[in-house]
This record gives structure tokens, C-alpha cells and sequence, in this order.
């Protein structure tokens, strides 16, 4: 899937955050901007002067989809799954996997519903890097 | 929102060499041909659109290519002049060259030709399309859909596709503005009415109901099976001139009142508000520049691959209500015999969703109306000004072009 070359330099401090069950954003060391997804230089002030800062996770669920038919190859026997995307409470926004609710639904999904980050394990976050939130418990 | 608007933008002069004017189209019905080729598609395109411009093939000095997405090695071929060549333009045209910004390209590629020929780089511009979507191997392009357009460091990993952008987009709609499920059906529906006038249409000879709509199956939700648009082979040409030269051998053509346009995203994930994208901005660009207004407007042609994405672009353009989009479709406002005809030739949803070409049959259809040469029954009567709409990629962009009736 991520057979290609990709911009290795950006991915692999990520990628490693999220295999060790965290997640980070990128961070200007000049003008304090956080910055999604990460860049090679400041989105605000240019600077290349990046660094990473975990966030705590929580955030508001733009929108999402639940995928029923119709996966890209490799995905067929996660279907269904969904995806959504969520404005971080500091701010950055992502687009990432949504966990189903203990009924095995994503019927608990509204958009604004409040959410956090909680990991995948770490084996498949090494073979999907992608981050996973889960309703936030009212 | 901060004004964009406060540099002078010139613009030219309705009328002179430097007003650019459409002056002709071809254009082949859309659907499943396996049998057409693609580029005996480019080239019959291409020869009616030139002929209906009252020009002869070696009139034409530049070729502007649309891509196509059902292969690399066809777009290769266009890339490096095979067009020119099949139409024993070598020799005689000046450039041959391709626009690509996904389902703007149209939109693009317009700009672009006017701005050659307003600055005397181009006199006669061949703009051409085909695409043999329709019969390309679905999984092969689903996975190319779900590669390339999303980033494959940050959200290809979720295993997001086109759909799941569709989804997330008609969903967010749907939240913000409290429209049903049966009015985002109604869309479709409208644009079926509009698709059976259109001979040209991949849909023409099939009904659609609400019903039946929304007892497809769910594909991405809230996205139904026969709300998500059908891979079509299709190929649409047009040809542009300046208005001089359009007068010498026209009694009527088209020109571009206006053109507005922004760039939002790349990542759909970076997108800071799907229900409304940026249409408001590009369209206040626009009619700024033409000097009309929302009010003004005969029919409207914005890009439909999703019911959403239309009613959002018809709003963010002041052509509908904030949030009321979808409510208008259902009441017929936007269908045959409604006040604002839009996307009458059936759209991506009902015509065909023929690639990066989707977007070229809307504009083309546009230019027909204001020119009075649709069929009878779906003419928008004394129709002179349109809206064109397009979108490309995740709807990284809203691209806006203003087209005004011109008689000699």
C-alpha cells in the first residue's frame, strides 16, 4: 500500500507516535503554530524550525462516512468500516478510522459528537498507519 | 471573510480582439461504448467542433487537452501531440499541450485559452476531450481513485474512496442544512428528468424515482448505490476564437463575462467546512467581474458527481438559499419547466460521469443553451447568461465561469 516513496522524512516520526499508541502534531518552533498534516516548512511563517507535540486526543467529528461496498483492494475485509474527520481541540483538523460502539454500529455517530484519539494496536497501526478515534464517553 | 476583491482585475472588452467568444462544440453521447475508441472519439469530437466553428482544421493554432483517466499510455499519447498528428494539424499548429486540474480542468482550461487568446498567443483554440471510463475495470479504477488525489501518507491508510469522500461531504450537507433523504434523492431524480431530453445522456431511456433511490444500497453513508455517479466512456470538444473573428462567421456566440475561482485543499481531511467549500468566495469573484448578479442568471451548470457537492456549489453561488439547495430541488425549482434550470444536459449523475470530462459536458452544455441549440424540449427559451460550476479532485477547488449570449 506505502509501497511507494513517500515524504519518509515527514512520516516516520508520526508513524512511530502512533505505533507507540500516540499521537503527535507537528509544531513551529518559531511562530508556535501546530500544523496537520505535517509539512516541510511552517504553513504560517515558513519557518523550517518543525517540531512535534502530542496532543491530548479529544476533538469534534466534522463528518463521517461508514464504507459498505466497494473498498480499495487490500480493504475488503474491513468492510464495513468508517472514516471521519476531526477537528482537534488544538486545533489542527485529520481525517482517520472511527472505532464501531460496543453494539458493533457506528449508530452513537453524530457530526459535532465529541471524540478522542484511542489507538490501534501497534502491529496494525505498522501496517496502516492511520489514527483510530472512538466516541468520547458522555 | 476577508476581500479578495481589491485589486483591479482587467478584464477585456466585450466585443474586441481580446474578448475570447466559444464559437463551437462537438460532442458524442456518453455511456458504455466498447466498442468506440478512444481516440476515434478525440477525433470525431474534434472535427465537428471545428466545423461547427465555421473553421477548417488548419484554422486551429493551439490544442488544448483535456485528460483522460482510464489509462496512462492514452494520456501519454495526448501529451505528446498524437491529436495534432490524427488531425493533420502537424506542421501547422503552433502548441499542443494538456490542463489538468481533475474535474475543473474544464474551467482551467477555458481560462486558459481565453488568456491566449486575449494576449495574441492563440487565435483559433481546439479544446478536447475523451475518456473511456465506462468500460475501464472498475476495481482498477476504484483503486486508482482511492491512490491518487488523497494523501497516501496521511489518509490513504484509512482506506478512504471516492465514495467515502461523497459520504463525508453529503453527510456534513445534510447536518448543516437538516435536508432529508429524500430531498438529496430528489436531486438526482431532477436531473433524470433532465437527462431523458438529453440524447446525449448515458441515462436518457431509464426512469429514476425517489424510491428507488433510496432502496439502492447503501454504499457510503448516507450515500446511496443510485446516488453515486456511473463510470461513463464520453468525449466533448469546443473551440474558441475571438469575438472579431467570431463575428465574421457567426450570427451569435458566447463569451466569458466573468471567471472566479479558489483553491481550498488538497487533503479532504484539511477541508475546514464540507457543507459549504468555497463556492462564496469564487462566485463574489465572478460576478464582481461580469458585473450580474445571482438574480440575472437563466441556468446554472455545476458540477453533480454528488447530490451535495451540487446543492452546495448552487448555494455558495447565491443561486439557492443558504441550506435550502436540496428543499428546492424536491419542489422542482431546478428541474424541466423549474425557474432556474441546472445542469440540463442530466449532469455526471444522469448524462454520465465521464472522467475529468464530466466537467467539459457541463460547460459544453452551457455554451449549447446560451447558443439556443439544445433540443426543443430541454432549451432554457432566450436563455443569455449561465453559471458554470466545476470541482476537482476531493472538490479541492470551486471554479466559477460567467457565460453571457452575444448576437452580431
Amino acid at each position: 500500500m506505502t509501497a511507494e516513496p513517500i515524504m519518509t522524512d515527514l512520516t516516520v516520526d508520526y508513524y512511530e507516535s502512533l505505533g507507540r499508541g500516540q499521537l503527535v502534531v507537528q509544531e513551529c518552533g518559531d511562530c508556535g503554530a501546530l500544523i496537520m498534516y505535517p509539512r516541510y516548512r511552517c504553513t504560517e511563517c515558513f519557518s523550517s524550525n518543525l517540531g512535534w507535540r502530542q496532543v491530548e486526543g479529544g476533538g469534534i467529528l466534522h463528518s463521517f462516512t461508514i464504507m459498505r461496498l466497494g473498498a480499495p483492494s487490500g480493504y475488503e475485509a474491513d468492510l464495513p468500516y468508517a472514516v471521519g474527520i476531526v477537528k482537534l481541540d488544538e486545533g489542527p483538523q485529520l481525517l482517520g478510522r472511527l472505532w464501531p460502539g460496543e453494539d458493533g454500529t457506528w449508530d452513537d455517530y453524530v457530526c459535532d459528537a465529541r471524540v478522542t484519539f484511542k489507538s490501534a494496536p501497534a502491529a496494525d497501526v505498522a501496517s496502516r498507519p492511520a489514527p483510530w478515534f472512538e466516541r468520547a464517553k458522555s | 471573510m476577508t476581500d479578495v476583491l481589491d485589486h483591479e482585475l482587467p478584464f477585456p472588452e466585450p466585443g474586441t480582439a481580446a474578448d475570447a467568444a466559444f464559437v463551437g462544440i462537438g460532442e458524442i453521447p456518453s455511456g458504455k461504448f466498447p466498442d468506440r475508441t478512444f481516440m476515434g472519439a478525440l477525433v470525431e469530437v474534434s472535427a465537428r467542433a471545428i466545423l461547427d466553428a465555421g473553421l477548417a482544421p488548419r484554422d486551429i493554432d493551439t490544442v488544448l487537452l483535456i485528460p483522460c483517466l482510464h489509462g496512462g499510455r492514452d494520456q501519454a499519447d495526448l501529451i505528446f501531440s498524437r491529436l495534432v498528428e490524427e488531425l493533420g494539424l502537424n506542421g501547422r499548429a503552433k502548441s499542443s499541450m494538456m490542463i489538468h486540474s481533475g474535474g475543473s480542468t474544464s474551467d482551467s482550461a477555458t481560462r486558459v485559452a481565453a488568456g491566449l487568446v486575449a494576449s495574441g498567443q492563440a487565435r483559433n483554440v481546439l479544446i478536447a476531450q475523451a475518456d473511456k471510463w465506462g468500460s475501464a475495470p472498475v476495481t482498477e479504477m476504484v483503486d486508482m481513485l482511492s491512490g491518487f488525489g488523497i494523501p497516501r501518507e496521511w489518509e490513504v491508510p484509512s482506506g478512504v474512496t471516492f465514495n467515502a469522500v461523497g459520504g463525508l461531504i453529503t453527510q456534513r450537507y445534510m447536518h448543516a442544512t437538516g435536508s432529508t433523504a429524500e430531498e438529496m434523492a430528489s436531486v438526482c431524480v431532477a436531473l433524470r428528468q433532465w437527462a431523458r431530453l438529453n440524447p446525449n445522456a448515458m441515462f436518457k431511456d431509464k426512469d429514476l424515482t425517489i424510491e428507488r433511490v433510496l432502496t439502492s444500497k447503501m454504499i457510503s453513508d448516507p450515500v446511496h448505490a443510485l446516488e453515486c455517479p456511473m463510470l461513463a466512456d464520453g468525449a466533448v470538444a469546443l473551440v474558441m476564437t475571438s469575438a472579431t473573428s467570431a463575428r465574421r462567421n457567426h450570427d451569435s456566440w458566447v463569451r466569458i463575462a466573468g471567471s472566479g475561482g479558489t483553491v481550498s485543499h488538497y487533503s479532504l481531511g484539511q477541508e475546514r467546512d464540507l457543507a459549504v467549500m468555497n463556492w462564496p468566495r469564487a462566485g463574489r469573484e465572478a460576478y464582481e467581474q461580469a458585473g450580474w448578479g445571482p438574480e440575472d442568471v437563466d441556468l446554472a451548470q455545476v458540477y453533480d458527481s454528488y447530490a451535495a457537492v451540487l446543492a452546495q456549489g448552487l448555494e455558495g453561488l447565491g443561486l439557492a438559499a443558504e441550506g435550502e439547495a436540496a428543499r428546492q430541488f424536491a419542489a422542482g425549482r431546478f428541474s424541466p419547466g423549474g425557474e432556474l434550470p441546472a445542469n440540463t444536459n442530466g449532469g455526471l449523475l444522469s448524462a454520465g460521469h465521464t472522467g475529468v470530462g464530466g466537467g467539459t459536458a457541463l460547460l459544453a452544455e452551457g455554451v449549447r443553451q446560451l447558443l439556443w441549440r439544445a433540443e426543443p424540449e430541454r432549451q432554457v427559451e432566450g436563455a443569455t447568461r449561465a453559471v458554470i460550476g466545476g470541482t476537482g479532485g476531493t472538490y479541492m477547488d470551486s471554479q466559477v465561469m460567467l457565460l453571457e449570449r452575444v448576437t452580431r
